[in-house]
């Protein structure tokens, strides 16, 4: 059974290209693209390895989802990849999170980090 | 009565000498004509009462009426012809009568000698101070021929009486005369000083009210609202402009307090703090913005002081006020505008960026190098793209003093390590090497803005590279001074032509055109840079040689964090 990745982002696209990025990695691949509807998603259903986490997001801020998950025992193990263009807001959040990425995000360093943190297969 | 008797002395020309001695002898032929006239009228009585008899007094009567017509002929000489001839004329006339007016005897050795002394006086005081000589010598040769005519020896000692007289009257008559000369000279230069001063007085009143008023219409017509406040914050003018931007009457401001005025409802409670503070300051801050019955206004102040006698003595504040508010709303529609087209732009742009960046590890399938090529390219253009996007954004934020400077503890080598991973490639595509190195005295880590700082490097690397076709950039971080420490860029580029160097950190500037073209890109990096220096204290400047290279260097304050130890530990 592979690790869920929960990837919670408004724009499409970038959506796309970051689950391209994890499949190749082999997580399962989740997608959000509303900060309601993820804070509604985040408070019930599985808990996943990894959130990668859109600090813009239409509704309900990213700051406000990362809260929600560092409040949540559930998550206590999850991984929190913060993306942003901001880099000020990027280096602002950057002891909460477990990583910050500032956009542009390349493909190849996206999935050269989550493999890294992806526990290695037992078989 | 008076007045008719000095119109009857009158006497008008230029020389006041001359003037002075007229009047004299006018004086002294009016005397003598009304004592003859008595002397006339009293011998006429005495006929006419029987007192006497018309054979005692005929020689009176005759000498009297003579001496009466004489005088007025003297007179009117003297009114209308020439002081000197009727002084000359009385004056011989005078020793005539003294000569022929009493017996031989008495003339040369007696009682009448002492009448001599009288024409001799005054000729010394009615004509000129050395002709009282000529009438001493005269009176002395007139007293000789008489005394020699009756076969007596001249009295002598009298005739050296007459010149002792003359000498005492020269030397007192010339006195006279030199005295009143100064004194006539004192009244002139002090007349000549008067009118000097006061035509100056003149002048300067009638220019300072057109000054004045100069000043006036310029203050009336000027579109700034200006007060001019005294020491104490009273504000002694305020134009038209000011009292209808800030909406008060000219019984509100005039004469009142700045700090009555700023009671006012409209005025932001955060503006009020704003001007208190510039009250309350010495020196006045650029200018700042306050909101006051919905505008935005801009003040600044300034100090005025009294230059005079070397002494600055400050005399009051004139503050200015601009309104801003459609500046301000501009301003806030154009960072939204583009902060909102930057967001925009952006989003697709990484999109393309990571679907290209796709194509290029043949996620989808293999490719063939042409496509994989073509792939790298799109990327690269895609960047080139997305940092122009973000130079204009840091460009507009700066522009609307949005964008600061956030201090906190940098490591030198870690801003290098950054831009090698940043740009090793950059350099390495047009077979440039990039190479760097730290002053060992150059402390571990520094107080700075991280990502500013990397941002000047990753420009001024950027711009090497562009302008740089063949051998290296070196990076350098040092430490001139005790308290400075400093960034330099070298490269073996084309160099600059000196002519262009001012201009190199201007917004959107190339040195030419075909640069442009050739390179890419805008002139925004540099400028950033210079931006960026700036808002940290610092300096940077630019050394180039045509066809050598350029050499940027930056100085920049040093500040050793305190936690230096501790996070070490």
């Amino acid at each position: 059974m592979s690790e869920l990745a929960l990837i919670i982002e408004d724009d499409e696209d970038l959506a796309n290209i970051f689950a391209e990025a994890l499949r190749g990695v082999g997580f399962e691949v989740e997608h959000v693209a509303d900060g309601k509807i993820a804070q509604e998603r985040l408070k019930s259903g599985s808990a996943p390895f990894l959130v990668l986490l859109d600090m813009h997001l239409p509704h309900v801020s990213g700051g406000q989802l990362l809260t929600q998950i560092k409040q949540d025992e559930r998550f206590a193990n999850t991984m929190v990849i913060i993306t942003t263009a901001d880099a000020r807001m990027g280096e602002a959040y950057v002891n909460q999170a477990d990583f910050v990425l500032i956009k542009p995000i390349s493909f190849v360093q996206l999935r050269d980090l989550t493999s890294r943190l992806k526990p290695k297969d037992q078989s | 009565m008076k007045m008719l008797f000095e119109r009857f002395m009158a006497i008008s020309t230029a020389d006041p000498d001359d003037t002075r001695r007229r009047r004299i002898l006018n004086i002294l032929l009016v005397s003598i004509g009304i004592l003859s006239l008595l002397a006339l009228a009293a011998s006429l009585a005495a006929i006419f009462l029987e007192v006497q008899r018309w054979e005692n007094v005929k020689l009176l009567i005759i000498g009297s009426i003579v001496t009466v017509l004489g005088m007025l002929i003297i007179y009117l000489i003297n009114i209308f012809w020439s002081g000197r001839v009727a002084a000359t004329i009385f004056l011989v006339f005078l020793t005539l009568v003294f000569a022929f007016g009493d017996t031989p005897e008495q003339v040369s050795d007696g009682r009448s000698l002492f009448a001599f002394a009288i024409p001799i006086i005054m000729a010394s005081i009615l004509l000129a101070p050395w002709l009282s000589f000529v009438f001493g010598t005269m009176s002395g040769v007139i007293v000789s021929v008489i005394a020699v005519s009756i076969d007596r020896v001249p009295n002598i000692p009298a005739i050296a009486g007459f010149f002792v007289i003359a000498l005492v009257s020269w030397l007192s008559a010339g006195n006279l005369e030199q005295a009143l000369k100064e004194l006539r000279d004192i009244n002139l230069n002090l007349d000549k000083v008067v009118v000097e001063r006061t035509q100056a007085l003149a002048e300067s009143l009638a220019r300072e009210r057109i000054e004045a008023g100069r000043n006036q219409a310029i203050l009336n017509s000027i579109a700034d609202g200006v007060i001019v406040f005294d020491r104490n914050w009273n504000a002694i003018l305020a134009n038209p402009a000011v009292r209808s931007m800030l909406e008060i009457s000219r019984d509100q401001v005039a004469g009142k307090n700045f700090r009555e005025l700023i009671q006012q409802p409209g005025l932001s409670p955060h503006g009020r703090d704003l001007l208190y503070a510039m009250m309350e300051h010495e020196t006045q801050p650029p200018s700042f913005r306050i909101e006051w019955n919905g505008k935005t206004l801009s003040v600044s102040a300034a100090q005025v002081y009294d230059m005079r006698n070397d002494i600055n003595v400050n005399i009051g504040t004139v503050a200015v006020f601009r309104d801003f508010t459609r500046e301000a709303e501009l301003e806030k529609l154009k960072s939204t505008f583009v902060a909102i087209v930057s967001h925009e732009l952006r989003t697709p742009l990484n999109a393309i960026l990571g679907y290209s960046e796709m194509f290029k590890e043949t996620v989808y399938g293999p490719m063939n190098e042409k496509q994989v090529n073509m792939a790298d390219r799109i990327m690269k253009n895609t960047k080139r793209l997305l940092g122009l996007i973000n130079d204009l954004l840091d460009q507009a934020q700066m522009e609307a003093g949005k964008l600061t400077i956030q201090m906190g503890p940098v490591k030198p080598a870690e801003l290098l390590e950054t831009l090698h991973g940043l740009m090793d490639k950059t350099a390495a595509d047009k077979n440039l090497t990039l190479t760097s190195e730290i002053d060992p005295n150059l402390p571990d880590t520094i107080n700075g803005d991280a990502a500013r700082l990397q941002q000047i490097l990753v420009n001024l690397v950027n711009n090497a590279v562009k302008f740089t076709e063949q051998g290296s950039i070196r990076v350098r971080l040092w430490r001139p001074k005790e308290n400075k420490w400093g960034i330099v860029i070298s490269d073996t580029g084309d160099g600059i032509p000196p002519s262009e160097i001012p201009y190199i950190f201007e917004t959107f500037r190339q040195v030419d055109g075909a640069a442009t073209r050739l390179h890419g890109g805008f002139g925004l990096g540099l400028s950033i840079v210079k931006q960026l220096v700036h808002m940290m204290n610092g300096e940077i400047e630019v050394e180039s040689v045509l066809g050598e290279g350029s050499t940027f260097m930056i100085t920049l304050p040093l500040v050793i964090p305190e936690k230096v130890a501790v996070r070490r530990s």
